[in-house]
């Protein structure tokens, strides 16, 4: 979790920052954060904007790109200081970092109080309207008597204020957690995931036409991306640019990434477009979901986005019908997720599964046989459905008339279809053919995916 | 004749609470002698360790020193005083102490509806703070709401009810001050106090 901590003095010397420092030291196990320097930052005064000068720009960029803040508050004059409150006037007059940003206050003091006004009134001021900031309620950390607080290494001396502070830290991550959950644009249907990729995530490169061709050029220069034989860290290796690509295209599989706010901004380029499994287009690299998607498909991706989101689905599979007996292309869209869960895309792969399947009969010398019972009618239904079928979003229409879940079978099938009307993630061949096989007709199954 | 200081909130070019004090100013200048200061240009308080003081602002503390008392109009910024005012008590409570047992009469004013009555309640408890340590005038408030339209062309206050009721609180102030010059048996011991109140880092 990314955090960054604002000390509330200018002084050359603060115990709010080296207790900012112990934080970060001390628990960097349970938070990384990051301590901003507010010194250069002017006097607020509301005739002379400066929200676009260099320390307030630094500011709001580092508050916005945070998961959280942590203030550590001295007291002055039974307040907080003026540098401090300067700089929250600066943020909640042209910009507003701390709208809706999860906030923590520390305070140390040099007398007992350990700046109990000053927090209470921080915390007033940070709730009021233009700052909009949401403060954790309860878990005060006041720390009086700070001359006595830090031994010669900066560390607090006493272990119960470390374990206190630690519990306070703990709460802190989940009331983080619990907050950027309710920011989260969370498309409440399938019908509300926007396609056309208005909206913005931290890492939408603004400014760019997401449509143009040139896209990948013109954004890698907005951002300085790196290439080349320049190092990439990575979890966990260290490869280079070059090395990184040669990797990913050497894969046996077609990569495509498109983020969270539906925009596709990769595929592991090996291949021309007409000898891909599922064509693209160098030009298509940075084109909303809409623009590679045809209307009749609009649904049926949208659904699947919608589940992968939600989390109802981890992957959903769906095979391209209709290629004969010695292809078997599969469509398989994977949700990526951060370590706090959070949804960053769909990783959709796509490969032709019969070489490895004639690969694996060869070595175990068996063969494939017939079983009538348990063909899906995902491949029946799909001859006609399919024709042109080479893209992933029309794969998105085709499997869509497969409502089989592998738990299901034909009798309770149609309750199964009513409750879960985005049955489109729900064809799963491999284990439809396994676990199935009992019961399944066929013409049940196609009936049903008529109904659709 | 009293002499008061009456200090401007803000740094901004354009304030109502200006406009008011300027109104005070001319209105009451048969009853008292008002000299409207600005605090704009201090720098950012940042406790030297120096001690060192501006010398803008001790000019502001030298001003109060001879005043009898100081009239303080506030804006409210994010529910609270704006930076610029909390940075010039900083700086006149930082080991000079022109506030102890001074009288000061608080107002302010507010484009919106509620005249910055919590900013008043902040400046109040900043005031009461050991290291100010001033006389405010208890059981008074002045807020003029709607203040971009409370003042005609030639910058008087247009409600009648607003300046009888400023009329009230200014002649009240007057009679405070004459009671606070009275208060004085415990002013050299609050001065030795908020001179002993200590910065140490914090």
């Amino acid at each position: 979790m990314k955090l960054v901590g604002i000390a509330g003095s200018v002084a050359d010397h603060s115990y709010n920052r080296m207790l900012l420092k112990f934080i970060a030291n001390h628990f960097s196990d349970t938070v990384d954060l990051e301590i901003l320097d507010i010194n250069d930052v002017p006097m607020f005064n509301q005739s002379d904007d400066q929200t676009d000068s260099e320390p307030i720009a630094y500011l709001t960029r580092k508050i916005s790109q945070a998961d959280g803040v942590i203030i550590a508050t001295p007291e002055h004059n039974h307040t907080l200081t003026a540098s401090l409150k300067s700089v929250i006037e600066w943020l909640s007059f042209n910009v507003h970092p701390f709208s809706d940003k999860p906030v923590m206050i520390v305070g140390a003091s040099y007398y007992d109080q350990g700046s109990s006004r000053a927090q209470l009134m921080l915390r007033q001021i940070l709730e009021s309207p233009g700052v909009n900031a949401i403060v954790m309620p309860g878990n005060e950390f006041l720390l009086a008597d700070v001359k006595q607080a830090f031994d010669e290494n900066d560390n607090l001396k006493d272990a119960n204020t470390v374990k206190f502070l630690g519990s306070t830290l703990d709460k802190f991550v989940k009331f983080v957690r619990v907050i950027n959950m309710l920011n989260e644009p969370q498309p409440t249907s399938a019908e509300d995931e926007d396609l056309t990729a208005s909206s913005k995530i931290d890492t939408t490169v603004e400014g760019v036409d997401m449509g143009a061709d040139d896209w990948v050029e013109q954004a890698a220069k907005k951002v300085n991306a790196v290439e080349g034989d320049t190092y990439v860290k990575l979890d966990r290796g260290l490869l280079t640019v070059d090395q990184l690509n040669a990797f990913l295209n050497s894969m046996p599989i077609e990569l495509t990434y498109a983020d969270s706010n539906n925009q596709f901004i990769y595929y592991n380029h090996m291949l021309p477009a007409d000898k891909m499994l599922a064509p693209r287009t160098p030009a298509q690299a940075g084109d909303p979901m809409s623009m590679v998607h045809p209307a009749r498909a609009v649904k049926h991706v949208k659904e699947v986005i919608h589940m992968l989101r939600t989390g109802q689905r981890d992957e959903i599979k769906m095979p391209v019908p209709g290629n004969g007996p010695d292809k078997y292309i599969l469509h398989a869209y994977r949700a990526m997720r951060d370590s706090e869960n959070k949804y960053l895309g769909i990783n959709e792969y796509v490969e032709d599964l019969m070489p490895m399947i004639k690969w694996y009969l060869a070595k175990t010398g068996q063969k494939l046989v017939d079983d009538p019972d348990a063909v899906t009618g995902a491949s029946a239904e799909a001859a006609d459905a399919s024709t042109g079928a080479s893209s992933a979003d029309e794969q998105a229409v085709a499997p869509a008339t497969t409502p089989t879940t592998p738990e299901t079978d034909a009798s309770t099938g149609a309750s199964e279809d009513e409750e879960e009307p985005t049955s489109v993630a729900s064809a799963e061949p491999t284990s439809a053919s396994t676990e199935t096989a009992a019961d399944s007709e066929p013409d049940d199954v196609t009936g049903a995916s008529e109904d659709e | 004749m009293n002499k008061y200081i009456a200090l401007v909130g803000t740094n901004s070019d354009k304030s109502t609470n200006r406009e008011l004090l300027q109104f005070m100013k001319r209105h009451y200048a048969d009853q008292a002698d008002i000299e409207v200061v600005e605090i704009k240009g201090l720098p950012v308080f940042n406790k030297p360790d120096n001690m060192k003081v501006p010398d803008a602002a001790l000019a502001i503390a030298d001003k109060i020193d001879q005043s009898d008392g100081v009239i303080i109009s506030t804006p409210e910024y994010d529910h609270s005083v704006p930076a610029a005012l909390m940075n010039a008590l900083e700086w006149l409570s930082y080991g000079i102490h022109p506030f102890v047992d001074k009288p000061v009469m608080i107002t302010g004013s507010s484009y919106g509806a509620l005249g910055s009555s919590r900013a008043q309640g902040h400046l109040r408890i900043i005031l009461d703070s050991p290291e100010l340590r001033a006389r405010i005038m208890p059981s008074s408030e002045f807020l003029l709401d709607h203040s971009l339209q409370a003042f005609d062309d030639d910058g008087n206050l247009l409600d009648q009810d607003k300046l009888s009721k400023l009329d009230g609180l200014f002649a009240d102030f007057q009679t405070f001050v004459g009671l606070a010059k009275q208060l004085n048996h415990a002013t050299s011991i609050n001065r030795q106090e908020a001179s002993d109140y200590s910065w140490d880092k914090q």
